[in-house]
């Protein structure tokens, strides 16, 4: 018979006194911490449980820093091995920290690095008591990994399993967000008037669960369908509704995806300027958060409308400042075709249009 | 608005005190902790639970799903304490060995259908 004796090693700190600990460490900077580790209370679960918090509401502000400090995080806990907290909270938190990283990545469009974090998620989450309800989470950040490389049948084939165990757990929050990867499948498939009823069920079911956060995103893909359609009231006030709660929640992705929804309803209505001044507004936003995909997308969008200003110069020039990026983020594997075409279409500094559009449409604007 | 995830400490709580009889039934009693030992357990049993309620995914958890979590840590800790406690000996009590030898999961399942059976 064989058996490890469960360490209890000290008193942990309040939960209080774990979010002060948390703030003290989020100021301080990555190549003072390990020297300071004991003074931080960095190996105290209260301090990285409120820390894993923090990480987790901040990711939508600035996926940049919250996916260094996320790894910081998983380093410091995963080598040298270290006691962390009671049973198994050492694992929790390598599976939250590398969840919240791949999560972080996601956002970023890191794609094989969020793969790899999920990896390591999946690693610290199967050692836990509750890893049914971890693993899940993990599942759907998975699955929007999967929507956002196009492979919609395979979202599809698998979103209503993975409601059905977050219904059986009881996780309402999460039911919801997997409804999301189900209406943004229908961008996907050319169907904004189907994305609209389902966002529009989202955004009910959102107001009575009291999450502020899953209807302000359902407002932002509101704000898309509608412009798609070209519906100009619909989609005004999903904006008005949706600005004031990203603002209070600090979303600043969505809130650069709200510029994005209105430019595209400003181009179906035909008012090109104005369609590129709030697309421009849309990548400013990216930039401050070091997304690039989404820069490089836009880039794309935004040399199609020159073009059809007659401005082959200026779109040539946005192209060019797209292709880099496209491929070194390796964003359309499965476009690689049309990649090639608007390549070579720039090499001969005359722009293959259609080329052009295939391949901005592997870039809908989404968020999941 | 509220957040849907925020558990209060006082739900928390009263998940812990309701299962505690069975807690301290399972360690005197399956895992033949002394008292002391079981109380020194159910307290660190007791922080543990409060930060496994704060968990990014447990926030929103039925109070079964983390009563049977709870539970199923105690399990883990008695069978641990009690195999260190032997030093890798059995124990000439045949019970203590049976009990020792079954994962501590399925111990916390019966704990928890025995707990549902007291409260019906």
């Amino acid at each position: 018979m064989t058996g490890t004796v469960l360490t209890f090693p000290y008193r942990p700190l309040s939960t209080d006194a774990g979010i002060k600990a948390a703030e003290r460490v989020l100021a301080t900077p990555f190549d003072q911490r390990l020297s300071k580790a004991r003074n931080l209370h960095l190996e105290d679960p209260e301090t990285l449980l409120a820390l894993c918090g923090i990480l987790r509401d901040r990711v939508t502000s600035s996926p940049s820093a919250i996916r260094d400090e996320a790894e910081f995080l998983y380093r410091f806990i995963e080598s040298p091995k270290r006691p962390i907290g009671l049973f198994d909270e050492r694992e929790y938190f390598l599976g939250e920290t590398a969840l919240i990283a791949g999560a972080a990545c996601r956002y970023l469009s890191e794609r094989e690095e969020s793969w790899l974090w999920f990896e390591r998620a999946e690693a610290g989450f199967r050692h836990t008591m509750n890893a049914v309800g971890e693993l899940s989470r993990l599942a759907y950040q998975r699955l929007a990994e999967r929507l956002e490389e196009r492979q919609i049948d395979v979202v599809l084939e698998l979103v209503p399993s993975l409601i059905e165990s977050f219904q059986k757990m009881g996780m309402p929050e999460d039911v919801l967000k997997c409804r999301f990867l189900a209406g943004l499948a229908l961008f996907e498939r050319d169907d904004p008037a189907g994305a609209v009823r389902v966002f529009n069920e989202i955004c009910h079911e959102a107001e009575e669960l009291g999450s502020e956060r899953l209807l302000a995103e359902a407002y932002v893909n509101l704000i898309h369908a509608h412009g798609m359609l070209g519906e100009a009231g619909p989609a005004i006030e999903a904006s008005r509704r949706a600005i004031p709660l990203l603002q209070r929640l600090d979303n600043r992705i969505s809130l650069g995806k709200v510029h994005w929804g209105l430019a595209t309803l400003l181009r179906e209505e035909g008012q090109l300027a104005a369609a590129v001044g709030s697309y421009r507004k849309a990548q400013e936003d990216f930039e401050a958060l070091g997304m690039r995909a989404d820069i490089a997308a836009l880039n794309l969008v935004v040399a199609d409308l020159l073009l059809e200003q007659g401005q082959d110069r200026e779109a040539l020039h946005e192209i060019s400042e797209a292709l880099p990026v496209i491929a070194e983020l390796k964003m359309a594997p499965e476009g690689m075709a049309a990649l090639s075409l608007v390549r070579e279409s720039v090499r001969r500094q005359e722009v293959n249009r259609q080329a052009l559009r295939e391949l901005h449409g592997y870039f809908q604007e989404m968020q999941a | 608005m509220e957040k849907p995830s925020s558990r209060r400490p006082d739900e928390v709580e009263s998940v812990f005190s309701r299962a505690l009889s069975v807690i301290h039934s399972a360690l005197v009693s399956y895992y033949r902790l002394t008292d002391e030992e079981a109380r020194g357990a159910e307290e660190d049993l007791f922080i543990w639970f409060q930060r496994l309620a704060r968990r990014g995914g447990a926030g929103q958890m039925p109070v079964k799903l983390l009563r049977i979590s709870l539970l199923s840590a105690a399990c883990q800790y008695g069978r641990s304490f009690q195999l260190w406690k032997l030093g890798g000996e059995q124990s000439p009590d045949s019970k203590l060995n049976d009990i020792l030898a079954r994962e501590p999961d399925d111990v916390a399942t019966d704990l928890d259908r025995r707990f549902e059976e007291e409260r019906s």
